[in-house]
């Protein structure tokens, strides 16, 4: 008797569990209090902003944070809290976070790790070692990742790899050669498309690898332009990838040392083969909202040495580039724009800045730019997912 | 004017109207090495990466190391590529003094450079003693301890006919340098629970192996001229082991290696002239060759990334004195060309002359001293910009005021008020993968006032106690951060510091028929704020890696020449970034080391045994952020000399 009855219990606390994994409100995070950055933020359409901050090479710092939206309360360092026994924490400079099927991809580049982890509750499910992962792409399949592979500044050139992982097992099934110093990835029909950026090299790399998803073969190489870096596709299948221009120093009159673009940090559309450039469209960071919108900020006065960062809003169906200079809106108050998320459904703009000295922030804007809140993030917040 | 001339050929720290904070030969002989010594001092944080090879540099006052001077028998220790004088470099033997001055140290006949940092760390050689009837001095010693530290060496002291001594040293170090440190981190929930991780590493690839060589040769004491001339070559081969952060799989976090190869030649020569001037000449050459090796970790066998660097210096001083009434003017003139050879992509070699023009008076009545200098500084930089030479000029007025006041024998107060310039690096400036290329000098005012009191002077009891209240205003500060390694730094203008500091010690000895017995105690408070940007989180935050409280306690005692020496270190809470969040923090620490000598006079010469064992407390701590210090470990010594 007292057997079943602990039976009973058992499933009746199992079914209790069940069920406030099931309720966000209940969520196990729901414990982190965080800080109220966002009070009357509506939860809407999604639960969570997820940012992840990069943190400083080799200062093992890089946190997931997120902001909450039920409560407006804004929680520091998610992964450490709901993780604490996970040795050295998130790790070493996280350069790419990505949310498939609800789960949440964290790609450690200076730690050479992409962890997994329940986007619910922050939960490590697993931890894979990938060599030098810069940025991730899925199907249905597989995760794709970029990788500098083992280079070095200033080492022999080394070619990066884009490494394939098995949703099912978690573990790498696949590698495949690419340009030097891989950086942005997508998949787009049965391909895999990434930037080629050759940073390492005295020369920079100008080509996207198109990788056949089938054989995990390079098809093809399709030259753009010097230095590429963020690419996305979108859902006709166009490939947009943006360029981290090209720079000289130079001196002038008095002596000062100036940074002179002599390409511009651009933003370009491959269609195929067919390279178009979207001008005047400059790109520090950017992203591919499911609004059928890229919004990128870029520095529009950077050519003639100047220093007006600008929101672009790049309609990938075709149609006009809208540009708005920050200066003239509350976003002016971003120092440096290091990261950027929007929300398709009421159109908030987020904006990681990044200082350099201390701890980044993170702001959310209206779509007409008027401030709505603001959080003191991490080092450098640079990623941003909503769940 | 023959007190001028004594007080330089005792010592290049003699005869300074201000005292500086010093640690006497007796004392050296209780450390196994210069970083040791230099912790103990009031208002000096030592930035230590940890281990046998890890870089060792001073911060005096919150002012950052680039500010303290090292001298070596009042010349200048340099390194125009970094400007980082690495203490692990320089041995404790033949060594007769180590002096700290904060502010400015005014004494006749100093050169000009010696006018130009904001401290000064002085490392004064003793001349050679000979016993009566002997010519010939040998000291063969070897150290012995953890890491697997051997550290055998030889000196021959040698008097020539007519008074002229010689000193010869080898030195030669070899270290695996592993040690085992822990990595942890437990967290305090709202519900009282706590949960985190404690895991023991191993430090890796920080091996050294280095030898070090030295030649001296000082004049026999005359009242009317000496000179000294010394050669130092210091040669290694390190393994750089890098912060510790999380990395995948099983490649090390780090295979870079680094070579070095320095070498100095310099010489000082002082001269009586006449009745009313003397003279000092200072000459020095000097070279440098830094070989980094940077492995690719995930490639093995992979061929690294190799960058050379060369620097090239030479160093030409006058300065002569004499005194006119109250007065004593000294003029110096001071001349200096660096240059840098590195094997960069697009690197400019820049080279850079300086000329320091040094007026000071000092002026003397009764019990009150008082001393005013100013300093010119010219400083013409050349480099490669777009296949020419360019060139770029930073000049810097220096003026400084000092005053002592010697109430009675017991008392005395002191001020000083100094302005002093740090010019940008050629690692700051010039480095073509990092760093920013415009950068201004780092702008240091100083006021300080300070009181010496001896509370108790009797045959056998000695108590005296310093205090020094200081503000320091710290411009265009250049917050150097080490990035990939140790090696390779980021840079930026962190803007404005203020400093409001105070160093308090206090000395105790009582001395008895067989020994004597005795403590000092050290404290150092500062409150260096981040005044840079008003908006910014990091508005009035205590600056990285300063701690507001910090201080040392040292016990020691002697009887038949037996000596023990304990040694308590305590820092407090500091932070990485001057946005002091709890994320930032790193926890305070305190180490306690200990040390037991043991002098044995034998009929030809000397027998001397040391031990030193160094964090007993097994205290795991981290000075620099990511750079864990060893636990307990020792180090043991043995000396004969005959």
């Amino acid at each position: 008797m007292n057997k079943y009855a602990l039976l009973v219990f058992s499933m009746a606390i199992l079914a209790v569990s069940a069920g406030c994994t099931k309720d966000e409100t209940t969520s196990r995070d729901s414990g982190l209090a965080g800080v109220n950055v966002a009070v009357g933020e509506k939860k809407g359409a999604f639960s969570k902003l997820f940012v992840l901050n990069e943190g400083n090479y080799q200062k093992n710092n890089s946190t997931l944070d997120f902001l909450r939206f039920s409560d407006g309360n804004y929680v520091s360092d998610a992964f450490g809290s709901m993780n604490p026994a996970v040795v050295q924490g998130l790790g070493d400079t996280g350069n790419d976070l990505a949310l498939n099927d609800g789960k949440l991809w964290v790609v450690m580049n200076g730690s050479g790790y992409v962890h997994v982890l329940d986007a619910r509750d922050e939960t490590l499910l697993s931890s894979i070692a990938v060599p030098d992962p810069r940025y991730i792409a899925f199907d249905g399949s597989h995760a794709y990742v970029s990788s500098y592979a083992g280079a070095i500044y200033g080492g022999d050139e080394t070619k990066g790899k884009v490494y394939r992982i098995s949703l099912d097992t978690y573990k790498i099934d696949g590698e495949v050669e690419v340009g030097c110093q891989p950086e942005g990835i997508a998949v787009s029909g049965n391909s895999v498309y990434v930037a080629n950026s050759g940073g390492y090299n005295y020369v920079h790399e100008n080509t996207v690898s198109v990788i056949d998803r089938t054989t995990f073969k390079v098809t093809s190489t399709v030259e753009v332009v010097s230095n590429l870096h963020f690419l996305v596709a979108d859902s006709k299948g166009t490939i947009w990838v943006s360029s981290y221009g090209e720079s000289a120093w130079t001196q002038d009159a008095d002596g000062n040392w100036i940074q002179n673009m002599s390409e511009p940090m651009g933003l370009y559309k491959v269609a195929g083969s067919t390279v178009s450039s979207m001008n005047n469209v400059h790109v520090s960071c950017m992203t591919l909202c499911d609004d059928g919108n890229i919004y990128a900020i870029g520095n529009a006065a950077e050519m003639d040495g100047g220093f007006n960062n600008t929101l672009y809003k790049v309609p990938v169906g075709g149609g006009s580039v809208t540009a708005v200079a920050l200066s003239a809106t509350d976003a002016a108050k971003v120092g440096n724009p290091y990261g950027i998320c929007v929300n398709p459904k009421n159109g908030d703009i987020y904006i990681g800045d990044a200082d350099y000295t201390g701890p980044g922030k993170v702001w959310c804007f209206t779509k007409d730019l008027k401030t709505k809140w603001s959080a003191v993030a991490g080092m450098l917040p640079a990623h941003m997912v909503l769940y | 004017m023959t007190d001028t001339l004594r007080a330089s050929v005792v010592s290049s720290t003699a005869g300074s109207l201000l005292v500086p904070q010093r640690i006497t030969s007796r004392e050296l002989k209780t450390v196994t090495g210069l970083s040791e010594a230099v912790r103990r001092f009031a208002g000096v944080q030592l930035r230590d990466y940890g281990g046998v090879g890890g870089l060792r540099t001073v911060n005096v006052r919150s002012l950052g190391s680039e500010h303290t001077g090292v001298f070596v028998d009042g010349i200048q220790v340099d390194n125009a590529q970094n400007m980082q004088v690495d203490l692990g470099r320089f041995g404790l033997e033949g060594l007769g003094s180590v002096s700290l001055f904060s502010g400015q140290k005014v004494s006749p006949l100093q050169s000009a450079k010696e006018y130009s940092s904001a401290s000064a760390l002085y490392l004064d050689s003793a001349d050679p003693v000979f016993r009566p009837g002997k010519k010939n001095n040998f000291i063969f010693g070897t150290g012995v301890g953890s890491f697997g530290t051997i550290s055998p060496r030889a000196i021959w002291e040698h008097e020539f006919k007519g008074g002229t001594a010689l000193r010869l040293t080898g030195e030669e170090v070899s270290s695996h340098g592993r040690y085992r440190f822990h990595v942890k981190d437990y967290r305090q929930y709202p519900d009282g629970s706590l949960a985190g991780y404690d895991t023991t590493m191993t430090r890796a690839n920080c091996d050294l192996s280095g030898i070090r060589t030295e030649a001296r040769l000082s004049s026999p004491r005359s009242s009317d001229s000496f000179w000294n001339i010394h050669a130092y070559f210091y040669g290694s081969g390190r393994g750089l082991p890098g912060p510790v952060y999380k990395k995948a799989g099983e490649y090390p976090l780090s295979s870079d290696r680094q070579t070095d190869r320095d070498a100095f030649l310099q010489g000082r020569y002082v001269r009586k002239i006449g009745e009313d001037w003397s003279l000092a000449l200072r000459a020095k050459l000097s070279f440098s060759h830094l070989e980094y090796s940077d492995f690719p970790e995930l490639v093995p066998g992979g061929s690294p990334a190799r960058y050379n660097y060369r620097n090239h210096s030479s160093y030409l001083s006058a300065a002569a004195s004499r005194l006119v009434w109250k007065f004593r003017i000294n003029l110096a003139q001071d001349l200096q060309y660096d240059y840098l050879d590195a094997d960069l992509r697009d690197f400019v070699y820049p080279g850079r002359l300086s000329s320091w023009s040094c007026l000071s008076t000092v002026f003397q009545t009764g019990s009150l001293d008082a001393s005013a200098n100013l300093l010119y500084l010219l400083e013409r930089d050349s480099f490669l910009s777009m296949g020419d030479r360019s060139s770029a000029k930073r000049d810097a007025l220096m003026p400084s005021l000092v005053v002592r006041w010697k109430p009675s024998g017991r008392l005395a107060f002191n001020g000083f008020a100094k302005r002093s310039f740090r010019m940008p690096t050629f690692n700051d400036l010039y480095y073509t993968t990092v760093g920013s290329k415009t950068l201004d000098p780092e702008d240091a005012v100083q006021l300080d006032l300070g009181a010496e009191w001896t509370a108790v002077e009797t045959g056998r009891n000695h108590l005296a106690m310093k205090a020094d209240f200081y503000r320091n205003l710290l411009r265009n500060k250049i917050i150097a951060v080490p990035t990939s390694n140790q090696f390779r730094w980021s840079m930026y203008n962190l803007g404005k510091v203020s400093v409001i500091g105070g160093d308090l010690s206090a000395e105790f000895v009582t001395r008895f028929q067989e020994g004597e017995a005795g403590a000092v105690a050290r404290y150092t408070l500062q409150s260096s704020r981040d005044r840079s940007d008003r908006e910014a989180l990091t508005w009035n935050g205590q600056i990285p890696y300063i701690p507001l409280h910090s201080g040392s306690l040292n016990l020691y005692g002697s009887v038949s020449g037996w000596r023990a020496d304990l040694t308590l270190f305590a820092t407090g809470e500091r932070f990485t970034t001057s946005a002091n969040l709890p994320a930032y923090r790193l926890a305070p620490w305190t180490t306690l080391d200990a040390a037991v000598s043991k002098d044995i006079s034998l009929k030809e010469g000397g027998l001397s045994i040391k031990a030193r064992l160094n964090n007993l407390l097994n205290e795991r701590y981290e000075i620099v952020d990511n750079y864990p210090m060893p636990g307990f470990n020792f180090m043991c010594g043995i000396t004969y000399s005959f």
